[in-house]
């Protein structure tokens, strides 16, 4: 693939017609790109279930999209399901695992985890907010775990994505489909400071104030 | 055609550990924390010689989410539906280990109807967290079948789970004061379908994995664990079973409505990987007949003796009370300053005990045992570091 994606546009485009044979070439990659993901097994917590459900088990069935042979090497991967939490220790593990697939290489984020964090977004002193502070996420499936459906449906949001993405004019280069919208008047920036300022009031304890209670605690305590 | 099978004097003197006339050297080998066998990002570091695992250390917090510390910055009920997490596969029983403690701490109230309606959900959820185990274990041996199987028959479980409770995994669904919402009107006859059902697909099960042979012979004295041991090391649930320890709190210290049910405790002999799975299959039978001997018998009432919004007040002191998972004893220990949110909370999880015996199973072993062993344990990696 590397001789075509690096050396085709240049030799096409100067021909006549080229710039339309670059378009049909495209299509025909991507069409085989989105049509033949390899997932790699990833799952860290309860999202791995319902992904095991959603790929291999009887009810649903990946294969019918081009996904199914589950691959245990990131070498042979090029899709990256991060299914459950990622936790501090995890990340650079995450990141190592991202780095060595070769490219293109996909990331779906499965579940509220590892979108945001989910259930433990507040108050824990491990979790990551989002595996793409670590790694870039193309597609967001959300739920808790998400529904072997709703699975499916990032699944052909992905597919859609990459049929309509990317061009061997500018490799690397992704086009997301534009999905939702912000509201009036507000920008990424205002969310992200709102954020920001939330996980710094949660992580921020007084000491003076949490020692006096421990203290009054552990007299109360001394009966037990 | 006759097949060898080795008998039981066989598995209990056998000698398990490798040999090898070769001179050989000790080296490392890490297992982990991607790895599709280790059940999620569980690490092991194993020190082998050849082929003979000399050592196996587990190396934990990959998954580490601190739910514990999360637990003492919400009230009771905020913590219940945190231990859905944990062990994911058994998420009713977790949530009735901690609903059990704060009840019997605040002194709260239930009645027939909700203890019913607890034990036959925990009781369904037993089957369907060793449905899962069935199929991954044969797909940790190397056969694709079992998992179809066991899955397919595990969806059944999470249609009724979904009618009555509104989710698959994660249910959150027993609560202090009762259970969040009352039965589904289709769920007996849910129950009963599946039951009729599931029994005519226990042969299936059996002629797959059980009368195999190869299966048989090859976990058959592998992964031996003795009782001693396996006390020692305080393992729980299907392993300390398996050992020959009839230790089950649905008999010993019966909660629920297990007092008024009959079932049986099935033990195995030798502890070796085969009486794991063995003591597994007879404990869906043993909870199949739990289940048809209650869903015929709910008993009328409300199912929710508390009101949603209220503050639950828990007497300051430490309060400990557990429950039998599909993996052992949960233990929740809870230190209370007479506030409306915890001081300190502490689960004793089956899965961190049982998985330190993967020590005492693989040392001596071959490596290419040592799949089967940590798959017999059957371990949720999110419940060994919460």
């Amino acid at each position: 693939m590397g001789v075509i994606t690096d050396n085709l546009p240049g030799v096409l485009e100067p021909l006549p017609g080229g710039s339309v044979l670059v378009t049909a070439v495209d299509q025909l990659i991507n069409w085989s790109r989105s049509n033949s993901l390899w997932p790699l097994t990833f799952g860290t917590s309860c999202c791995a279930i319902e992904m095991m459900m959603a790929t291999g088990a009887a009810r649903h069935d990946m294969a019918r999209f081009g996904a199914e042979v589950a691959r245990p090497s990131p070498r042979q991967a090029d899709l990256l399901v991060i299914a459950g939490t990622i936790v501090k220790r995890m990340a650079p593990r995450l990141r190592t695992l991202y780095e060595q697939m070769a490219e293109p290489r996909y990331v779906m984020a499965t579940g509220s985890c590892a979108i945001c964090g989910g259930p433990f977004m507040y108050h824990s002193y491990t979790t990551i907010r989002g595996a793409d502070e670590i790694i870039p996420v193309d597609v967001y499936v959300p739920g808790c775990p998400p529904r072997p459906e709703a699975f499916f449906y990032g699944l052909l949001t992905l597919q859609k994505m990459i049929r309509e993405g990317e061009s061997i004019r500018h490799p690397g280069e992704r086009r997301r489909p534009v999905l939702a919208a912000l509201p009036e008047g507000m920008t990424l920036d205002d969310i992200r400071k709102e954020m920001q300022d939330l996980l710094s009031h949660d992580a921020n304890v007084n000491m003076t104030d949490a020692a006096a209670e421990g203290a009054h605690y552990s007299a109360e305590l001394k009966d037990f | 055609m006759s097949v060898h099978v080795s008998t039981l004097q066989a598995r209990i003197t056998g000698e398990s550990t490798a040999s090898s006339p070769l001179s050989t050297e000790e080296y490392f080998v890490n297992m982990g924390p991607q790895h599709p066998s280790t059940h999620g990002v569980l690490r092991l570091v194993l020190r082998l010689d050849g082929e003979t695992v000399r050592e196996v250390v587990p190396v934990l917090g990959y998954i580490h989410r601190g739910i514990e510390k999360m637990g003492e910055h919400g009230n009771y009920r905020q913590f219940v539906h945190l231990v859905d997490r944990m062990d994911y596969l058994s998420a009713l029983a977790n949530n009735w280990a901690v609903t059990m403690v704060v009840e019997k701490a605040a002194k709260m109230e239930t009645n027939d109807r909700i203890q019913a309606i607890r034990t036959l959900v925990c009781e369904l959820q037993r089957i369907q967290s060793h449905q899962l185990w069935w199929g991954v274990f044969g797909m940790d041996l190397g056969g694709f079948t079992p998992f179809f199987y066991g899955l397919r028959d595990r969806e059944q479980i999470c249609d009724i789970f979904e009618k009555t409770i509104g989710a698959r995994l994660t249910m959150n669904y027993i609560q202090p004061g009762g259970v969040m919402f009352d039965i589904h009107p289709d769920f007996v006859k849910d129950v009963k379908a599946f039951l009729t059902y599931f029994k005519s697909k226990m042969p299936e099960y059996d002629a797959l994995m059980t009368e195999n042979v190869i299966i048989q012979e090859r976990l058959r004295g592998i992964g031996k664990l003795s009782a001693e041991r396996a006390i020692a090391l305080g393992a729980t649930g299907p392993v300390l079973r398996a050992s020959g320890v009839a230790h089950d709190l649905r008999k010993s210290e019966p909660y629920g409505l297990y007092s008024q049910v009959d079932f049986d405790v099935p033990v195995g002999t030798v502890g070796d990987c085969w009486d794991r799975y063995w003591v597994r299959m007879e404990e869906m039978r043993q909870s199949v007949r739990i289940v048809e001997q209650l869903i015929d018998n709910i008993p009328e009432g409300k199912t929710f003796l508390v009101k949603p919004a209220a503050k639950i007040k828990v007497p300051a002191g430490v309060h400990y009370s557990h429950v039998e998972t599909a993996r052992g004893v949960l233990g929740v220990l809870l230190v209370s300053n007479g506030k409306d949110a915890p001081y300190r909370i502490h689960c004793r999880t089956p899965n961190f005990n049982n998985l330190w015996c993967i020590g005492e199973m693989a040392t001596g072993g071959r490596i290419g045992d040592l799949v089967a062993m940590l798959s017999s344990i059957d371990i949720v990696v999110p419940d060994i570091d919460r």
